[in-house]
Formats: C-alpha cells, sequence, structure tokens
C-alpha cells in the first residue's frame, strides 16, 4: 500500500512536471511577440527592447524556464499583462466560480446516467434500452457550445424558464458573504435563502450543457458493467436465496457495477474540464474556463500557462485519489488471500 | 417414514433384502409433471427438457445422473423457476407441497426459494459476491426467511460455519470469498442453503469444481446435514460413481427424458438401458485396476434442432444400433424386474438386459 502510494506520487509529480514544460515551450514557440502584445501596436522599437529584457525574454530559453520554475514553487503563476493582476490572483478569486459548477455538473451527470442506466437495465425492456442508448449518443455527438446556445434560446430567451448568460447571479442581487466561495453555500449559511434559489437557479444550465458529455460517457460504461453483473452467477444464486430481482438488484448487481467507475474518475475530471472552458464563456460564467477562453483570445501567455497547470494539478490529483480510492474499496485488492 | 432402501450405501449387501416400499404412504414433496423446457437459438426452437414427470418424496435422496447437457441443470432450475433467457418453461406443473409454483410472482417465489428448496451451485467462487463478506451474504440469507436481528442472525450464521468445519468460524465470517479455500467456498454454500431448513435440496453438480478428496468430504457434510435436518435432497451429477453412496434412487437423464429409473441398488446391479450401463462402464473403480483406456460412450447426443424419431439413443447404442425397431419406435419407461425396485426403463430391449444381469 505506502509503496503504491509512493510510486502513484512519483508518476503525479512527473505529469505536472511534464505539463509545465510542455505548456512552457509550445507557447513560447507559438508565432506572435508577447513584448509586442503588452506594449502595444505603437510602441516603438527601443520600448520593445527594454520591455524584452524586462520580461526576460532575451534570455536563452532553458534559463527562461529555470526563471518559471523558481517563479512557480514560490507560488508565483506570473502576470497578466491583458488584466493587470498576477496571474496567482486571477485564479483564485475564478477558482470557486468553476469549483461550484463543476460539483453542479458532476452530481447532474452521475445521479442522471447512474439511475438512468440502472432502470434500463432492471427493467429489460427494449424501448428503455434503446431510448438509454439513443440519448447517450446524442449526448456524445453534441457539442457543449453548441448545445449551451439551442439551451439558452429555448429554454431562457423563448421560454423564460433559466435565466440567460448573465453569470452566477441575477444582477439585482448581490453575491453573498464568502465564506468558501460557493455561492449556494455561502448563501444557506447566511440564511439568505433568496439568494440560494437564485444562485441553484443560475447553476442549472450550464451544469446540464457540462453534465451532457459525462453523462454518455459514465451511462454507456455503467450500462455495460450492470449488464455484465446481472448475468453473473452470484446474481443468480442470490436470487436462489430467496432474494427478490429487486433486492438482488440493488444490493449486489449495483455495487459490483459501480466499482469500475472509480477507476474512470481522472477520465470524468478530464471531459469536465475541457467541457466547462467554452460552457462557461458562453454563460459568461466568472470562472476560469472563461478566464482561459480571454487569456488566450489576448495571447496573455502566463495565464494559459498557469491554467494549464492548475488543470494537470487537477487531473493527476484526482487520478491519484480514484487509485487509492479503488484499492481502498475493492476488497479483492485490499484484503489478500489467507 | 423409513427410506426406501435401507442400505443404499453398499450396494452389493443391499437391494432386494429389504422391506418393500410402500409408495402411498410416503408424502409427495415435489412433483414434476410434463415439465418442458425450451431454448430459443439462432437455428430455432430446441427443447432441452421433453415432458419430464418427476416425485420426490420427503427425506429422500434422489440422484439425477446424465452426461453434460442431457438437460438435467435446465430441469433443475426450471423447478425453481430460475431458468435464464433464451431457455423458457413452456408446459408442464411444478407441485411443491401439491401447490403449483409456475407462475408464482417474485414475491411469492421469494417465499419459496432458499427457505423451502434451496440449491447448491458448482462453482462457489463465481456463486458468491465477491464484495460482500461471508458474513454479510449469510445473514442477508437467514435474514431474507426469518425476521430476526443482525445479531441473532449472525450468531446462527456462526453456528452454521462452525457446522460446515470451517474452523474459527466467527473471525472468518468478516472474510470474503477470496480469502476461502474453494472446498470451504462450497462449504459456505451448503450452510447457506441449509440456513432455513429448506424441505428440498437440489444440489447441482456441487463438487466438481473440488479435488478428489474435497468432494468426498463435501458430500459427506452434504448428505449428512441434508439427513440431520430430514430434508429431501436432489443430487445432480455426471457421475454415477458418487450416486451410490449417497443416494436412494437414481434418474438417468438422456436428450431431456428420463430413459431409467430405479433404487440406486438394483439400477447397479441390473441396469436396464443400454446407456446407464454404459454409464456405470465410465465410472473409474478403486477396486479395480484400469485396463487400457478408460470407458468412454462414443458420439454425443443428438442435434437437438432435428427431429427424432424411435429412441434418441439408438445412433450410440450397442445394442440396438441400426435396429430397424429402434429407428422408427420411440420407447416408453416400462417396470422391470421385482416390483418392490420401483425400476422402470425406456428400452426395447430391457427385459433381455435385465436377464442377462440376473443369469
Amino acid at each position: 500500500m505506502t509503496t503504491l502510494i509512493l510510486r502513484r506520487l512519483g508518476v503525479a509529480l512527473a505529469t505536472v512536471f511534464g505539463a509545465s514544460m510542455f505548456s512552457f515551450l509550445v507557447l513560447r514557440k507559438l508565432p506572435g511577440d508577447p513584448a509586442r502584445l503588452v506594449g502595444g501596436e505603437l510602441a516603438d522599437e527601443t520600448t520593445i527592447a527594454n520591455l524584452r529584457a524586462a520580461m526576460g525574454l532575451n534570455k536563452p530559453l532553458p534559463a527562461q524556464y529555470w526563471d518559471y520554475l523558481t517563479h512557480l514553487v514560490r507560488g508565483d503563476l506570473g502576470f497578466s499583462y491583458s488584466m493587470g493582476q498576477p496571474v496567482a490572483t486571477l485564479v483564485r478569486t475564478r477558482l470557486p466560480a468553476s469549483i461550484e459548477l463543476g460539483i453542479t455538473a458532476v452530481l447532474i451527470a452521475v445521479i442522471w446516467a447512474t439511475s438512468y442506466a440502472a432502470f434500463a437495465v432492471y427493467r429489460r425492456r427494449r424501448g428503455v434500452d434503446t431510448s438509454l442508448r439513443v440519448t447517450s449518443s446524442i449526448a456524445m455527438g453534441s457539442p457543449s457550445f453548441w448545445l449551451a446556445l439551442v439551451l439558452i434560446l429555448v429554454l431562457s430567451v423563448k421560454l423564460g424558464i433559466f435565466p440567460g448568460p448573465e453569470g452566477r447571479l441575477s444582477p439585482s442581487l448581490s453575491p453573498p458573504p464568502t465564506r468558501t466561495g460557493l455561492y449556494t453555500l455561502d448563501a444557506l449559511l447566511a440564511g439568505q435563502f433568496s439568494t440560494f434559489f437564485n444562485a441553484l437557479w443560475h447553476l442549472i444550465l450550464p451544469g446540464f450543457t457540462i453534465a451532457v458529455g459525462p453523462f454518455a460517457f459514465i451511462s454507456r460504461l455503467f450500462r455495460s458493467q450492470l449488464r455484465n453483473s446481472v448475468r453473473e452467477p452470484f446474481a443468480l444464486v442470490a436470487r436462489s436465496r430467496g432474494l427478490t430481482r429487486r433486492k438482488v438488484f440493488l444490493r449486489h448487481v449495483v455495487p459490483n457495477s459501480l466499482l469500475p467507475l472509480v477507476a474512470v474518475t481522472s477520465m470524468l475530471v478530464a471531459e469536465l474540464m475541457t467541457g466547462s472552458v467554452l460552457v462557461e464563456k458562453v454563460f459568461a460564467w466568472p470562472g476560469v474556463g472563461s478566464l482561459t477562453v480571454d487569456a488566450i483570445l489576448q495571447k496573455d501567455f502566463s495565464v494559459v500557462q498557469g491554467v494549464i497547470l492548475l488543470s494537470a494539478v487537477l487531473y493527476v490529483t484526482a487520478s491519484f485519489l480514484a487509485d487509492i480510492a479503488y484499492v481502498v474499496i475493492d476488497p479483492r485488492v485490499r484484503v489478500g488471500a489467507h | 417414514m423409513n427410506a426406501p432402501v435401507s442400505a443404499p450405501s453398499d450396494p452389493a449387501v443391499s437391494g432386494l433384502a429389504v422391506d418393500p416400499p410402500v409408495p402411498d404412504e410416503r408424502e409427495k414433496l415435489l412433483e414434476v409433471r410434463g415439465l418442458r423446457t425450451e431454448f430459443a437459438t439462432s437455428r430455432g426452437t430446441v427443447a432441452a427438457v421433453r415432458d419430464v414427470d418427476l416425485v420426490v418424496h420427503r427425506r429422500e435422496r434422489m440422484a439425477i445422473v446424465g452426461e453434460s447437457g442431457s438437460g438435467k441443470s435446465a430441469m433443475a432450475m426450471s423447478i425453481v423457476g430460475l431458468l435464464q433467457p433464451p431457455g423458457r418453461v413452456v408446459g408442464g406443473q411444478v407441485l411443491l407441497g401439491g401447490k403449483d409454483l409456475r407462475g408464482l410472482s417474485d414475491r411469492e417465489w421469494s417465499k419459496v426459494r432458499g427457505r423451502r428448496i434451496s440449491l447448491v451451485f458448482q462453482d462457489a467462487m463465481s456463486a458468491l459476491d465477491p464484495i460482500r463478506t461471508i458474513g454479510s451474504q449469510m445473514t442477508e440469507s437467514i435474514r431474507t426467511h426469518q425476521a430476526i436481528s443482525k445479531r441473532v442472525a449472525r450468531s446462527q450464521a456462526v453456528d452454521l460455519l462452525g457446522e460446515v468445519g470451517v474452523s474459527n468460524a466467527r473471525q472468518r465470517l468478516s472474510d470474503y470469498p477470496h480469502q476461502y479455500s474453494g472446498g470451504m467456498r462450497q462449504r459456505v454454500l451448503i450452510a447457506m442453503a441449509l440456513a432455513n431448513s429448506p424441505e428440498l435440496v437440489i444440489a447441482d453438480e456441487p463438487t466438481t469444481a473440488l479435488d478428489v478428496t474435497t468432494q468426498a468430504q463435501v458430500l459427506e457434510l452434504l448428505d449428512r446435514l441434508v439427513t440431520d435436518r430430514g430434508a429431501a435432497l436432489m443430487l445432480i451429477t455426471h457421475n454415477l460413481g458418487i450416486v451410490a453412496g449417497y443416494c436412494d434412487i437414481v434418474k438417468v437423464m438422456y436428450f431431456g427424458k428420463f430413459v431409467e429409473e430405479s433404487t440406486s441398488a438394483e439400477l447397479f446391479r441390473a441396469p436396464a438401458h443400454p446407456y446407464s450401463r454404459e454409464l456405470s462402464k465410465c465410472v473409474l473403480r478403486t477396486d479395480q485396476e484400469v485396463q487400457g483406456r478408460l470407458a468412454t460412450i462414443p458420439g454425443s447426443l443428438p442435434d437437438p434442432t432435428e427431429p427424432v424419431t424411435g429412441c434418441s439413443f439408438e445412433p450410440r447404442c450397442p445394442v440396438g444400433h441400426g435396429n430397424p425397431l429402434c429407428r422408427g419406435t420411440e420407447p416408453v419407461m416400462l417396470p422391470f424386474g421385482p416390483p418392490q425396485a420401483d425400476h422402470r426403463s425406456s428400452c426395447h430391449f430391457s427385459g433381455k438386459l435385465t436377464a442377462d444381469a440376473d443369469s
């Protein structure tokens, strides 16, 4: 167990290091001069040269990377010229919005996918099963930014059920006092129930949009796991012991099918992160995703670099935790044979 | 209520010199009438169990013998209503204590399965939920049928595990199936099957996955527990060799039908069907040296998608192969031999075969 954790930790660190190096090199090698972007179209050559020197762009690449790393370990992710703030501050202020949206999306995706798949397999009706497969195919094939636009157009512009792309709260409301940074939780803690419902209402459309991709992925995987488990001899034996089909399904088939899902948590996190970038932008969600889009459009390298690093850390942490969780949950791995 | 044969474990001594059983006085526990089971395959519908009749009396120990694919397991699963698709019971009745089990709801079945009829399966590894402890599965079985607390169920489980010979039972309750050896897992399955004192235990090849020494122990255990609790046993096996010691009645199944049935002593003494005779030749005996190759029955079961005319065993039969009578006319079950042996066989030449054995 300890060796496993250490080994996984080593892999995790190496992955983050690799990601930092990759993002650094790719962004430095892209066409376009960061100094020119900072200085503006009208700046003369001497100003640009001074800026280049100030930004350390004259140094050889390894030296630049070393500078970057030494700042990084001190928590300095660089400075965003387009937004006039340190990258670390930008990310920190915007992270709670993304986390809140991410949690909403995970909840929607997991509950929707597992209950739909479980229902389809339990009912054994061809129609239900087909509907699941069609839904997940459509979900898999729908680009999230397109889906976001369609949903806004239909559900908020035409029908007015959900708020439009106005961020985390209606403009008339002020954010609840910050404790966790999650508006719903903060509103509850402060006892502001109308703010809570407003925040929740704003979460649903973007959360659902981001959840669609993971839904497709989880529902397919869970469906095939369930279909395997119901055919396992232990399910039949459990019925021969007198358990009803429903009890066998809930107590034996579902738990055995959930286990493999833990192993793909890291893929789920990756899906969420890629999904949230454009969706946040479309919904004017003040999170890390829309920050990323803005930074890319502004060629603000230090922000993009910071976000890539953050994603790498998130991904690696998720897969590390998933690996450990799998070992802890599955008794066949946790306890050896006598 | 006497067992029909007093000393079945010793066929050489028992046999005819016992009190004749009085069938009418024995209480029928399970009665199967005209059971027919079909499987939908890509090549059409195939009958696995062909209009089978069967009676199990209380406390009776019955063996169902036949080679793989003969329909034994399909019959067992049909009896308990657990035949899996594409299999389907298409006809007949399954009466338990006079009440038809076919058409019971899932909820009604759950009062029968595990409570009145229990099953012991062959592959104990896959028969247990790999991510639940033995204790949780045992208490689940107990509490499904008895309104008792977890604690009481747990102490019952400890007793049961001890009874089937799992040492250190209290600790081992918290172990997972993969922490048990194959023989111990099979013992756990037996303990679970007997947890609610069923009236009938159906054991489907309970020892095939085990090595020979463990096989004997597990059979011994099964036999003892079933007898102690006054349950009836239906032992499904392809090994005629283990039947003699543990069963009073033997029914030989071929191609979805019973072709011979009798007390086990009589069947071993004078098999009246060529198939039973060939099967018994395939049994390895410890008291005889193997000479040359092990005996086999050449050929295989008929293609179930083809219609059968005449005797289904005719193509493989050493007695009637090529005989126009066997090819043209399907034999029916007819009684043979001494009446107390309740011996029936469906072969045109049964009379001749038993006469050979008697001479």
